[in-house]
C-alpha cells in the first residue's frame, strides 16, 4: 500500500509539473479581419462573390508569409444588407471576435448604420462599394475618423452618368425614378440632376417610390407623359428590373440608365427583354484590362466569373489593410488608421491607390460605362469626366 | 393619364381585395387577425415558382391550381399546428394573434434559411402582355387576375350561401358556441375555412409573383390587405372586396399627386396607415362591418 500511494503521489507530481513546462511550438495568433457582407438577400450575388475574393486575397497574403509574422484570418458574417442586422454583426465582430479591422459593408445606408460601433471601438472599416459621400464625411465637412472606402463616390458617378447621357447619347431631356428610402438612390438622383442641368439638359420629372415598392406604374404614367429621352433609375437591380419592365409595358420609349446598383447578373432574369439596350455606370467591368489577372485566378478557383465590382474592391481593401499594417508595424486601431490615411500610390487591382486623408476616399478612381445587350453586360468605355 | 391611374389602382386593388377576403373570412368566424396569412401567400408564390421554374416546367394554369391547393393545405396545417389547441382552450384572440405572428416570422425565416433570399421571377404568362385601352395600357395578366379573382369570389359567395358547410360557416361567424351546440363539427368547419382562406391567399401569391417577383418578405404586403379589410369592415366579405379595391385606388391616386413640389408618392404609406388609424377611431365597423368589441 505504501509503495502504491507513493507511486500515485509521484505520478501526480509529475503530471502537475509537466503543466509548468508546456512543450511544442506556441501557436502564433492570427490577425482577425472582419467582413460585413450580404450573403443572403437581394444583394447576395455580389456579397457571395465579395466573400470569395476576400478569402482569395487573404490566402495569397498568407502564402507569402502573412503580415507582421502572423497569418490573416477572415471572419465573415451575413448582414443581409439590412441596417439592423449589420449593427449586430459589427458589435459581434468588434466585441466578441475582436477584429482589428472590418471590410465592408457594400451599401451606403448600412455603412452609416454601423458607424457608431466601429468608431467608438476604434476599428477601421473599409466600405467596398458604399458610394454615398456621407459615409466618410459628415455634413459639417469633418471626416468620420474610422470609416474609409475603396470605391468612387456618388457625385462622381452621377456626373459620369449625366455627361454620358448628354454628350454620348445626345439626350436633351431626362426623367428620374428613385427610391426615397435609400440614401444611395436619393443622392445619386440628385447628383445626376445637377450635372445634367449643368450641361444644358432638362429634367422633365423626378418621381419617387418607397423602398420595397413593387408597382411603379403610377409614377411611370407621369414619366411617360413628360416624354424624356432618358430615364435614369439610380436604384438596385430589383427595382430597376421591375420599373424597366413596367415602363416598357406602359409604352415608354426612353433609354434607361442606372448606376453601379444594376450590375448583378440576375438583372436579366428579373427584367427580361425590357432592360436590353440600357446603360449604367460601374466601378469596373469584366473586360477591364487592369483586373484580368484577378479574374483568371478567380475563375480557376471558383469556376465562375466574379460578380463585379464588389470582389475587386474587397480584394483592394485587403491589400490596402495589409500595406497599412506593415507600415504601422502594428494592428492597433489608432496607428492603423493613421497608416491607412497615408496610403500613397499603392498598387492595387484597380490601379494606384492614393487616399485623401481629409475624406478617407481614394483619389482618381475611374468609372466604366456598361451596356446591357443580349443578356450580358458589355463594356462600352472608361469614362473621364470633364467640367 | 387618369385612366391609367385608375387601371393601376384597380390592378393592385384586386390583389389587396383577394388577400383581404381571405383575411376577413378567418376574422369573421374566429375573431382574430390571421397575421400568418401573409406567409401563406408567400408560400403560394414559392410553390408556383417551384413547379413552374425550379423543379418542373408546369404551364401556368395547372400551376396556379396546384398552388391554390398547396396554399390551402398549408393554411390548414397552420391552423392545426398553431391555432387549434388555443382555440379549444378558448384562449383570448390576443394569443391567437401572437401565435399567428410567430408563424409568419418563422415561415419567412425558414424560407431565408432554406431557399435563400434571392429574387425569383415567374415566367411571363402572356407573350404580348399589354394592349391599349383608350390611351392607357392594360396588362393581360392584370385582366386575367381580375377576372379569375371575380370568379373565385363569386364561387365563394355561392358556396357560402347555398352549401351546408357554407351556411355553417356563416352561422359560425355570428356565434361559434351556438353552432357547436347545434351539432356542427367545429374542427371540420375551421379546417374548411382555412382551406378556403389559404386557397385565396395562394391565388393572390401567384398573381403577385407573376406580376412582380417572388421573394421571402413578400408576405408583408398583407398589412395593406388588413387596411383594406378594416376599411370595408372586418368580418364582412363584400366589405373586404370593396375595401381592398378602394385602398388600391387611393394609393394609386396618392402616388401620382404632387402638391407644389412635394411628391405625395413618398407619403403613400402615411396615407394608407393614416386612413386605417382614422377609420378605426371614427367608424370602427368600417363601411359594411358589424360592431365587434375586440379588434385584434
Amino acid at each position: 500500500m505504501k509503495a502504491r500511494s507513493a507511486f500515485g503521489l509521484l505520478l501526480l507530481v509529475v503530471m502537475l509539473g509537466s503543466l509548468a513546462f508546456p512543450g511544442g511550438p506556441v501557436q502564433a495568433q492570427t490577425i482577425k479581419i472582419g467582413h460585413e457582407v450580404a450573403l443572403t438577400g437581394p444583394n447576395a450575388t455580389w456579397g457571395e462573390s465579395e466573400a470569395r475574393a476576400v478569402k482569395m486575397a487573404a490566402e495569397k497574403v498568407n502564402a507569402q508569409g502573412g503580415v507582421l509574422g502572423r497569418k490573416l484570418e477572415i471572419i465573415a458574417y451575413d448582414n443581409r444588407a439590412d441596417r439592423l442586422e449589420a449593427v449586430n454583426v459589427a458589435k459581434r465582430l468588434v466585441e466578441q471576435d475582436k477584429v482589428v479591422a472590418i471590410i465592408g459593408p457594400a451599401q451606403s445606408g448600412v455603412a452609416n448604420a454601423i458607424r457608431e460601433v466601429n468608431n467608438s471601438a476604434k476599428v477601421p472599416v473599409i466600405a467596398t462599394t458604399a458610394t454615398n459621400p456621407k459615409v466618410t464625411v459628415n455634413d459639417d465637412g469633418a471626416v468620420v475618423p474610422y470609416t474609409f472606402r475603396v470605391c468612387f463616390i456618388d457625385p462622381f458617378q452621377g456626373t459620369v452618368a449625366a455627361q454620358f447621357a448628354y454628350r454620348d447619347l445626345k439626350a436633351k431631356t431626362a426623367a428620374i425614378l428613385y427610391d426615397v428610402g435609400d440614401e444611395y438612390s436619393q443622392w445619386l438622383g440628385k447628383y445626376f440632376t445637377d450635372a445634367f442641368q449643368k450641361d444644358g439638359g432638362k429634367i422633365t420629372t423626378s418621381e419617387a417610390f418607397r423602398s420595397g415598392e413593387l408597382d411603379f406604374r403610377a409614377q411611370l404614367g407621369k414619366i411617360k407623359q413628360s416624354n424624356p429621352d432618358v430615364l435614369y433609375i439610380p436604384t438596385m437591380q430589383k427595382e430597376a428590373a421591375l420599373s424597366a419592365k413596367q415602363a416598357r409595358d406602359l409604352g415608354i420609349k426612353a433609354t434607361f440608365m442606372g448606376g453601379d446598383g444594376w450590375g448583378s447578373p440576375d438583372l436579366f432574369d428579373l427584367a427580361g427583354r425590357a432592360i436590353e439596350g440600357s446603360y449604367f455606370v460601374n466601378i469596373t467591368a469584366l473586360e477591364d484590362p487592369a483586373i484580368q489577372g484577378f479574374i483568371k485566378d478567380y475563375r480557376a478557383k471558383y469556376n465562375e466569373d466574379p460578380v463585379l465590382p464588389n470582389p475587386v474592391l474587397a480584394y483592394d481593401a485587403v491589400l490596402w489593410l495589409v500595406d497599412a499594417m506593415k507600415r504601422a508595424g502594428t494592428t492597433d486601431g489608432e496607428k492603423l488608421k493613421g497608416a491607412m490615411e497615408q496610403t500613397k500610390d499603392l498598387q492595387v487591382l484597380t490601379g494606384k491607390l492614393t487616399i485623401d486623408p481629409k475624406t478617407h476616399n481614394p483619389l482618381n478612381k475611374p468609372a466604366v460605362i456598361q451596356e446591357t445587350k443580349g443578356g450580358k453586360f458589355l463594356y462600352v468605355k472608361t469614362f473621364v469626366t470633364s467640367d | 393619364m387618369f385612366l391609367q391611374t385608375i387601371i393601376t389602382g384597380l390592378s393592385i386593388g384586386s390583389i389587396y381585395a383577394l388577400m383581404a377576403v381571405g383575411y376577413s373570412l378567418v376574422f369573421s368566424v374566429l375573431n382574430f387577425s390571421n397575421f400568418a396569412h401573409g406567409a401563406i401567400i408567400t408560400l403560394g408564390a414559392y410553390i408556383a415558382w417551384a413547379i413552374m421554374v425550379h423543379y418542373f416546367q408546369v404551364p401556368f394554369l395547372p400551376a396556379l391550381l396546384l398552388s391554390i391547393a398547396g396554399a390551402g393545405i398549408l393554411a390548414f396545417l397552420n391552423e392545426r399546428i398553431a391555432y387549434s389547441t388555443l382555440r379549444r382552450r378558448r384562449a383570448p384572440s390576443l394569443y391567437l394573434m401572437i401565435s399567428a405572428m410567430g408563424v409568419a416570422i418563422a415561415l419567412q425565416n425558414l424560407l431565408y434559411a432554406t431557399i435563400g433570399a434571392k429574387l425569383y421571377a415567374l415566367p411571363s404568362v402572356f407573350e404580348q402582355d399589354t394592349f391599349d385601352v383608350g390611351g392607357a395600357s392594360l396588362s393581360r395578366m392584370d385582366l386575367f387576375a381580375f377576372v379569375f379573382s371575380v370568379v373565385a369570389i363569386a364561387l365563394l359567395h355561392f358556396g357560402l350561401t347555398y352549401t351546408k358547410v357554407g351556411t355553417a360557416i356563416r352561422a359560425a361567424s355570428y356565434d361559434m358556441e351556438m353552432v357547436s351546440v347545434l351539432g356542427v363539427n367545429l374542427d371540420m368547419l375551421v379546417a374548411v375555412l382555412f382551406l378556403i382562406a389559404g386557397g385565396l391567399g395562394g391565388m393572390a401569391g401567384v398573381f403577385m409573383g407573376v406580376k412582380y417577383m417572388v421573394y421571402p418578405s413578400m408576405g408583408w404586403i398583407t398589412n395593406k390587405a388588413y387596411i383594406g379589410a378594416v376599411i370595408g369592415g372586418l368580418g364582412s366579405l363584400p366589405g373586404a372586396i370593396v375595401g381592398g379595391i378602394l385602398l388600391g385606388l387611393l394609393e394609386a391616386l396618392v402616388t401620382v399627386t404632387t402638391i407644389g413640389s412635394v411628391h405625395l408618392s413618398t407619403y403613400r404609406d402615411v396615407f394608407s396607415f393614416g386612413t386605417l388609424a382614422i377609420l378605426l377611431i371614427v367608424r370602427p365597423t368600417g363601411l359594411f362591418g358589424r360592431l365587434v368589441e375586440e379588434k385584434l
